[in-house]
């Protein structure tokens, strides 16, 4: 550094002229007549301390700072060398508690915190109603283009078709791929814009425009091989020429994070379209205002709204207005929120316990430090020393943090790519790096800055008795106690969420999901076009399907329980014969499948009463549906259901009730059934769904087989059997059993991942309680010799530690019920069968803590009960 | 060690101590104890720190020469900034010391 003497230097130089001085004060007192030794000790005298002083001028030169800093690192390193099993167990705690929170934070970074790739993303809003079958808000085109026209509220709105549609790009070796209709409007409101090429004009974006196609940065990789000229080349998509307009960035993502290949202009025809298509709508606030605040800004559009909506419909429709990030969070915001939280509290347990091992190590160091005091140290220089050394913990520990880190991200991805949106991007980057380093300097200053600013007591150097009430031995039966607090919230939390898994897990489905596979297919657009091609796929397609090897069943439907599929219908729309129409809004869904007869066989569905569907029930002339137990049970109390009328075909036509079904869970693991029923499926057009796009109507459907035999035969089997109808057709083959499981997977995630932390936050606490017991221990070692001298017995020493121990227990225990009463409200909505007030797991909670705190304090305790009085008296 | 208002008042003594040429610490300690008759007597290792902090405000300048006895010593001289902050301090100081005389009733 310019201007300043380097420190070596100055320490030599300083040394020389202090021995020069001392000299010259020696000589001149023995020319005063005084004796070799006297002189010497007057000349000090005069001079002073020597330490301080030479302190004291390495201060006055300012690169000090740093090299107080290198000084104090070194001197950590070589003191934490020498007291190994201290540093590796702090830095192990550290390690601990920052590789987790590490780890979460990259999983959830990009949903709660990164900037999203959007312009102005703070001021994006997604807009619409929300309505039953469907999570997320849409809008239909009529009040979007009310929306449009008249822009209350907002500054911009842009829409795009909710879903992509599979398409196929029709060569030599046909590709599905996923297209997606968007507003000219959609790239530039999001400040995006092709990497090459052009967005849509308002001539592609118009009913009946020429085609127009944007493609994504893989596509253009993969299939042109990042060629600049693909421009205005053509793609044969569907059987039609579709002329390439641009490229898509590498960093695009949809609002809603649905994946697409292609985008399509949405071409609304204001003229003719009301109510056919499903459109996400968002649009661009006005600085300063809040979804919250336009959402009330809105109102009177939404009135007006919701008046085009049928009225049996109007109870079920809410509208919302929620940022493009709470948008993308969904469901999962809980859960992120909850999943930080969590590794958090891990973290603060994890700085509470090295804190604990540091005071612990600090007044076993007491007489060190007392003595570095005495030898000019000045209280600053040895908080700052004490500090460092924590500093050095924190960071060596967070380093080996970062690599468990990196280890839990690899692992949460392999384990359940789907529980978290994003979750696949999740890596160890910079940002993620950043974090650990900030994670670890907070930990650190948190666990270093109490046992820094202890003062070391200099009546300590010549050692002698102390007790055990000092402020230090409180302060630590606080962390512990604070420890054990948290353990018990997270636990609590975990065994909440393992619960519920265990009620999904093992709440009857209604089917056995054994021994069947599914295959999952939607036909093309090009090839099915028409309705009797579609027909006459299915009908070759059912028979073949019987002769898969070892076929017992087997059946085609267009939607697969546990999850409701894809049809549904407010229950007071259902008529029921010779009954008046159920009054407006009496709310609830009934999902609804088309099914063929052999649906129930298949998936050993009971039929109750009645029968199920046969082969006459699919002439023409015939409407015939199934309902399910609980239905039947709600509509039809104390009469028999079968041969009863009610929901009108398409004509008006009476549907009979020829049966009735168990109950079969149909809204997910985690939620209770609804009522249902069943169609079967005819050689006829799917009105309901003649006119819609995506058209997932007939041509989207699921065949299935039941048979004995190895899966894995049954699924080449189907694979083949599909192959031969139609080579050119993509397929999703899964077991019903993979398919029950994947329900799992996001409950299964939390409840791993609370459980792991929980586990982590609980072995620390109990090596805390042990650390903290045998210190306590060796501190009073004198006070239990003299007890024993006096007669006490092992036991009562046992008894007197472990009393100790109960108490710190049942304070932390205490604090621990009620944070995690109030904490665990907030995961109400991720539980099932078990409320978030449990307090039978908050029992077992307890109990568990309590045997593994009995367990920490009994090995010192009865280390105490051991003692021998005769050399602890001695000892000291 | 010195309290912090004898801290000007030391470095005053230093530059007024080298205002008579180039001298070592252990030089500076006899002017003060033979100047003021005795009756500053602070521990003469803690004008060190003032010496250095004089240095590093490149009030004063170091260099290493051998002594009068063949002794290898540090001696320093005041600076051009130095013999200025000495004047002015030494101006303040006789402001502020009849003043405070004039108070006192001493004059």
């Amino acid at each position: 550094m310019f201007g300043f003497r380097r420190r070596p230097r100055i320490d030599d130089e300083l040394r020389e002229e202090a021995a020069h001085h001392l000299e010259m004060l020696i000589e001149q007192a023995r020319a005063a007549g005084h004796s070799e030794t006297e002189a010497a000790f007057q000349a000090r005298r005069k001079f002073g301390n020597t330490t301080a002083i030479h302190e004291e001028v390495r201060a006055v030169h300012v690169n000090r700072i740093l090299e107080n800093l290198l000084q104090d690192v070194r001197y950590s390193f070589r003191s934490l060398r020498t007291n190994r099993s201290f540093a590796i167990t702090a830095m192990l705690a550290a390690a601990v508690g920052i590789g987790p929170t590490t780890a979460v934070f990259s999983a959830v970074d990009r949903l709660l915190f990164r900037p999203l790739p959007y312009a102005h993303q703070d001021r994006l809003v997604s807009v619409g109603m929300l309505a039953p079958l469907d999570s997320n808000e849409f809008l239909f085109a009529s009040p979007y283009f009310e929306l449009r026209r008249h822009r209350p509220v907002f500054e911009a709105v842009t829409a795009f078709q909710a879903g992509t549609i599979p398409c196929d790009l029709t060569e030599q070796n046909p590709v599905r791929l996923r297209c997606l209709r968007v507003e000219r409007t959609f790239l530039e409101m999001f400040g995006m814009s092709p990497v090459v090429g052009r967005t849509f004009s308002t001539g592609e974006d118009a009913p009946n425009g020429p085609r127009a196609a944007l493609i994504s940065y893989g596509l253009w990789q993969s299939r042109f091989g990042s060629d600049p000229g693909v421009v205005g080349r053509t793609l044969p998509l569907d059987g039609a020429a579709v002329t390439i307009a641009g490229v898509l960035p590498a960093a695009f993502e949809m609002p809603t994070l649905t994946r697409a290949d292609i985008l399509l202009p949405l071409a609304l025809n204001e003229a003719t379209e009301r109510n056919g298509r499903a459109l996400r709508v968002f649009a661009r606030l006005p600085e300063g205002l809040s979804a919250a605040q336009a959402r009330l800004q809105l109102q009177p559009y939404f009135a007006q709204a919701l008046e085009g909506v049928p009225p049996a419909f109007r109870k079920e429709i809410n509208y919302q207005v929620r940022s493009v990030r709470d948008r993308q969070l969904g469901d999962v915001k809980l859960v992120s929120v909850a999943l930080f939280g969590s590794v958090l509290g891990l973290l603060l347990l994890a700085c509470a316990n090295i804190a604990t091992l540091v005071l612990a190590r600090g007044l076993g160091r007491e007489r060190e430090m007392a003595m570095r005091a005495a030898l000019g140290a000045s209280r600053l220089r040895l908080a700052s020393q004490s500090l460092t050394e924590c500093m050095v913990l924190a960071l060596t520990g967070g380093a080996a943090g970062v690599v468990l880190a990196w280890v839990l991200v690899r692992t949460f991805a392999a384990m359940a790519p789907g529980a978290l949106p994003k979750l696949d991007q999740a890596s160890i980057d910079w940002r993620v790096l950043g974090f650990a380093l900030a994670a670890s300097i907070v930990s650190g200053l948190v666990f270093g800055i109490v046992p820094a600013l202890r003062t070391p007591k200099a009546s300590l150097i010549g050692g002698g008795w102390r007790s055990v009430g000092s402020g230090a031995g409180r302060l630590r039966t606080l962390l512990v106690s604070l420890q054990i607090a948290i353990s018990i919230m997270l636990l609590t939390g975990a065994g909440l969420l393992l619960r519920s898994l265990w009620n999904m897990q093992s709440a009857p489905l209604g089917l056995d999901a054994g021994h069947v596979v599914t295959a999952r297919f939607i036909l093309g657009k090009e090839r099915y076009g028409n309705d009797q091609r579609q027909i006459a796929f299915f009908g070759e397609l059912e028979q073949r399907l019987a002769s898969v090897p070892g076929a017992e069943a087997s059946a085609i439907t267009d939607s697969v329980p546990p999850t409701g599929g894809t049809r549904g219908r407010p229950l007071n729309t259902i008529e029921i014969e010779g009954r008046a129409r159920p009054p407006e809004g009496t709310g609830g869904m009934a999902p609804w499948r088309f099914v063929s007869p052999g649906y129930f066989a298949t998936l050993r569905i009971p039929i109750v009463r009645g029968r199920g569907f046969i082969e006459q029930d699919r002439e023409a002339a015939m409407f015939s549906m199934v309902i399910s137990d609980s239905y039947a049970r709600s509509v039809f109390p104390n009469e028999d259901p079968i041969g009863k009328r009610m929901l009108r075909g398409p004509k008006g036509e009476w549907f009979t009730v020829i049966g009735v079904a168990g109950d079969v869970r149909n809204v997910g693991l985690s939620k209770k059934a609804d009522p249902e029923y069943y169609v079967v499926r005819k050689p006829t057009p799917d009105l309901t769904y003649a006119n819609q796009e995506p058209p997932i109507g007939w041509r989207a459907a699921t065949a299935m087989v039941r048979t004995p035999l190895d899966p894995k035969l049954t699924a080449k089997a189907m694979r083949d059997t599909l192959a031969a109808l139609d080579p050119t057709l993509p397929v999703e083959i899964e077991t019903m059993r993979q398919r029950v499981g994947s329900q799992l997977e996001r409950p299964r995630f939390n409840a791993i991942l609370l459980g792991l932390f929980a586990t982590i936050g609980m072995a620390l606490a109990a090596v805390g309680l042990y650390g903290v017991v045998s210190f306590l221990v060796s501190q009073r070692k004198q006070e239990i010799g003299v007890r024993m001298a006096l007669g006490a017995t092992p036991h009562a020493i046992e008894r007197l530690i472990l009393g100790h121990a109960a108490r710190w227990t049942a304070i932390g225990v205490a604090f621990g019920v009620i944070g995690a009463l109030l904490a665990t409200r907030a995961l109400r909505t991720l539980l099932f069968g078990v409320p978030a007030r449990d307090p039978w797991t908050l029992a077992a909670v307890v109990a568990l803590l309590a045997a593994v705190a009995f367990g920490a304090a009994w090995v010192p305790s009865r280390r105490a009960s051991r003692l021998d009085p005769l050399t602890t008296l001695r000892d000291n | 060690m010195l309290s912090a208002d004898l801290q000007g008042s030391l470095n005053l003594i230093i530059l007024r101590a080298l205002s008579r040429g180039p001298n070592h610490g252990f030089g500076i300690a006899q002017f003060v104890q033979e100047g003021s008759e005795g009756l500053i007597n602070v521990e003469e290792g803690s004008m060190y720190p003032a010496l250095h902090r004089l240095e590093r405000d490149k009030l004063i300048a170091g260099e290493w020469k051998v002594t009068g006895n063949g002794r290898r010593a540090r001696y320093y001289s005041l600076t051009r900034t130095g013999r200025k902050a000495l004047a002015d301090a030494e101006r303040r100081w006789s402001v502020l010391s009849k003043g405070v005389e004039k108070l006192l009733g001493f004059a």
